[in-house]
């Protein structure tokens, strides 16, 4: 009880003299503040791009390529190897006999971003059996695309993004016009950085006879063995089948391991500044109350509560850089379209980013209170007394 | 000069606030050596970059496959002296993780376009005359013990016409690539090999690389060259060298904006610490600085005493943060191909340095300034 007592007694103290410290209390403030606010912003690109990671795929539907391709530009899937998938065991099929298979050629395509800088965007060409497999993908603006015709649909991003996306926008590709009919919305996968159009009008515009890629929705999630064996015991194809999260970390998880190992390197050595500024703010707060903490000592305070006392205003000191920084990020970032190699994602700072800034600023202030704690406990009582 | 030993003692004089504020500034230039270093190494790749170079693609998109009946209209340009076809295959070595990329091309154009790629003439005959033969880069022989008439079984990403994905080529030469520490890395083979066995694209090509008589023609060459090609059902867009690196990094993420955001963030909280502090070194201080100017320094002179101590400080922390970015830049060159800290990079953060140190101090130095002795040495 004394203990709790004396850090309350303690800590109130140190946080009344804040007010005499105001200069290096608002240089931690700020340096918390900066370095967590860059680490959010980091994160909140990795957050983004997290729609990549799979977590949220679909379990029924799963992705075909060629065997020992390990992403789908390498990936050649013929219109007999297709024929083959569609008859597969375990593929879901529309009353009228329709296989749930989507397949996808792509083609990377140079466009100007609204800033004038170049970026790319793919093509994608789908067969007719994306209306049943991407049943969520919808026009909200326009219409669809029309089988054979150079017809595209494009989606917000990119048009929010690109010059010359709109509706009724032309796209001259070897010299095929392509005309932009509607916006899509509702993709959960790399949907939003393409622009979709019909595969049979992609590939004679471009000289293709293969597809690249095929997505097939199964019957159930559990149907996933019986349909892979069928494929991979086949002599006459050779393809790999995974699930559309396993294809996903394949396809992005370098993408999301190099945005992660960036926000944390730059955040660390933000913190590690930010650290000295409030190792430097607490030890003037210890030094500023020498004779107090000598007085306490001589009648009977004991060394734990003043350390935790100094630990506590550390922390207390670096919590609001927590909140600060997740603000700015979130105020300057949040719901920002970015493209990384030509992926494109929107910026989020969610909950679990606010966690994180919270914690980062406690291990600053924790580690930023330490040493200035350790000698607080130890000062010597009648040396610190004698000190004027 | 007799005053910087003066102003010298003045920053040491609470030795433990000085050094974390060091370390404060220290990381911060640390950081901003680092990203400031890899920002402008890649700038600098783009500089080194050979200009007459000339990477002719799709004008739709590096990427997409131009038809290799171009070649000739190509060679026929004036100003073109060499040019190659470039397919590239992933492939590996025995397992998925042992990875030797394989370039498709004409031997004796490409090693003659890429003066970089060291490998004797005979070799480039060598490869010229077995179908299936391969220049090996440095880099993978060496790690997999492979040497001059071994087999080489290879497998690759993209299925052959017969649906297998195994190869094997005779290793007929080594090159190595020593102006740049890695990039020794893949293996070189005939174009036509991989082109007939392939399943799709075939007799088709990611690009081709043409050099261009001198440097100075080679914008004329490039223009000449879509300029064949336009209106074709095959619009080409040919680059240099260093427009295609650039527009690859391009591609990546708009670096220069990210740079700038983080080190805006740190140097906006730099100025502020290093400001508050100087504040309160200055306050601690009055007394002692009425008693300089009562034994005769002159007004302007303690002003410049404090900047003085301001920049020394700052400029001498951040040496340390910059060197230190150094070390571990080089420490990473493997891994990120920069040779070394790029030398504006730590003159522009010296520079950086200063301004943060005047800034930061110019407060305090009016103070210094102002301040009037009675009333200083009154306080006491």
């Amino acid at each position: 009880m004394t203990f709790l007592k004396q850090t309350i007694a303690l800590t109130g103290a140190g946080l009344r003299s804040i007010g005499e410290r105001r200069g290096s209390s608002f240089v931690t403030l700020i340096s918390v503040t900066a370095a967590v606010g860059v680490l959010t912003s980091l994160l909140a690109i990795r957050e983004g791009a997290n729609i990549f990671n799979g977590d949220n795929a679909r379990s029924d539907v799963v992705d075909v390529i060629s065997r020992g391709a390990t992403s789908t530009p390498q990936s050649v899937v013929t219109r007999d190897t297709l024929s083959v998938i569609e008859s597969a065991p375990g593929v879901k099929r529309s009353p009228d006999g329709k296989p749930y298979v989507a397949a996808s050629t792509f083609v990377s395509v140079d466009a100007i971003k609204k800033n004038g800088k170049t970026g790319n965007v793919y093509l994608v060409g789908f067969s007719p059996g994306a209306a049943l497999v991407q049943s969520n993908v919808r026009i909200i603006e326009g219409r669809q695309y029309r089988p054979g015709l150079h017809e595209v649909t494009v989606s917000e991003p990119i048009r929010k993004m690109y010059r010359n996306m709109n509706i009724g926008d032309h796209l001259v590709l070897l010299r095929t016009e392509w005309t932009i009919v509607g916006v899509f919305a509702g993709n959960d996968s790399i949907g939003d950085s393409v622009l979709r159009a019909d595969a049979d009008a992609v590939m004679s515009a471009f000289n293709r006879t293969t597809f690249q890629a095929a997505q097939v929705q199964l019957e159930s999630p559990s149907a996933f063995g019986k349909f892979k064996d069928a494929l991979t015991s086949n002599p006459a194809v050779s393809v790999e089948v995974r699930t559309l999260s396993q294809s996903m970390k394949d396809n992005f998880g370098q993408l999301t391991s190099l945005l992660n190992f960036v926000a944390y390197f730059v955040g660390t050595v933000m913190a590690v500044g930010a650290v000295f500024g409030a190792l430097n703010s607490l030890y003037a707060s210890v030094d500023a109350r020498r004779r107090e903490i000598a007085t306490l000592r001589a009648i009977g305070f004991s060394g734990g509560p003043i350390v935790v006392s100094v630990l506590i205003e550390g922390m207390l000191l670096s919590l609001p850089g927590a909140f600060l920084g997740a603000l700015v990020a979130w105020a300057l970032f949040n719901g920002n379209v970015v493209d990384v190699s030509g992926l494109i994602f929107k910026l989020t700072v969610t909950p679990h980013l606010l966690q994180i800034s919270i914690l980062w600023a406690l291990a600053i202030g924790l580690i930023g209170g330490s040493f200035p704690a350790l000698r607080a406990s130890g000062l010597p009582v009648a040396t610190a007394l004698r000190a004027s | 000069m007799k005053y910087l030993p003066l102003a010298w003692a003045g920053i040491w004089r609470k030795r433990s606030r000085a050094v974390l504020l060091l370390l404060q500034i220290a990381s911060a230039f640390l950081l901003f050596g680092l990203l400031q270093g890899l920002n402008s190494g890649i700038k600098q790749a783009i500089a080194r970059a050979h200009v007459d170079r000339l990477y002719v693609g799709s004008s739709v998109s590096l990427g997409v496959p131009i038809p290799m009946g171009l070649l000739p209209q190509i060679r026929d340009v004036p100003g073109v002296k060499l040019v190659t076809p470039l397919i590239q295959f992933p492939s590996s070595y025995q397992k998925p993780s042992q990875a030797i990329p394989l370039n498709g091309v004409d031997p004796e154009a490409f090693f003659g376009i890429f003066p970089d790629y060291v490998v004797p003439p005979a070799q480039v005959r060598a490869l010229k005359n077995d179908r299936s033969g391969i220049i090996l880069g440095a880099i993978p022989a060496r790690r997999y013990g492979l040497k001059i008439g071994d087999r080489l079984p290879l497998q690759t990403q993209q299925p052959k016409r017969d649906g297998s994905t195994a190869w094997s080529f005779n290793i007929v030469g080594i090159f190595d690539v020593p102006s740049q520490p890695n990039g020794a890395g893949a293996g070189i083979v005939n174009y036509d090999l991989l082109n007939e066995a392939r399943l799709a694209d075939r007799d088709t090509t990611l690009l081709f690389i043409a050099l261009a008589d001198s440097p100075e023609h080679a914008p004329a060459v490039s223009a000449a060259i879509d300029k064949a090609f336009a209106n074709s059902s095959h619009e080409t867009r040919t680059q240099s060298e260093g427009d295609l690196i650039s527009s690859q990094i391009q591609r990546i993420a708009d670096i220069d904006l990210i740079v700038g955001g983080i080190i805006g963030a740190v140097f906006f909280a730099l100025l502020l610490a290093t400001g508050a502090l100087m504040m309160q070194s200055v306050r601690e201080r009055v007394p002692e600085l009425a008693v300089l100017k009562t034994f005769g320094f002159s007004d302007r002179l303690v002003m410049v005493l404090i900047l003085l101590e301001a920049v020394l400080f700052c400029v001498f922390s951040a040496a340390i943060g910059l060197g230190l970015a150094s070390i571990v830049l080089s420490l990473a060159r493997t891994l990120i191909g920069i040779t070394s800290m790029p030398i504006n990079v730590i003159v522009s953060g010296l520079i950086y340095a200063l301004v943060l140190a005047i800034a930061g101090s110019s407060v305090p130095a009016w103070r210094g300034l102002k301040l009037q002795v009675a009333e200083a040495l009154a306080e006491r």
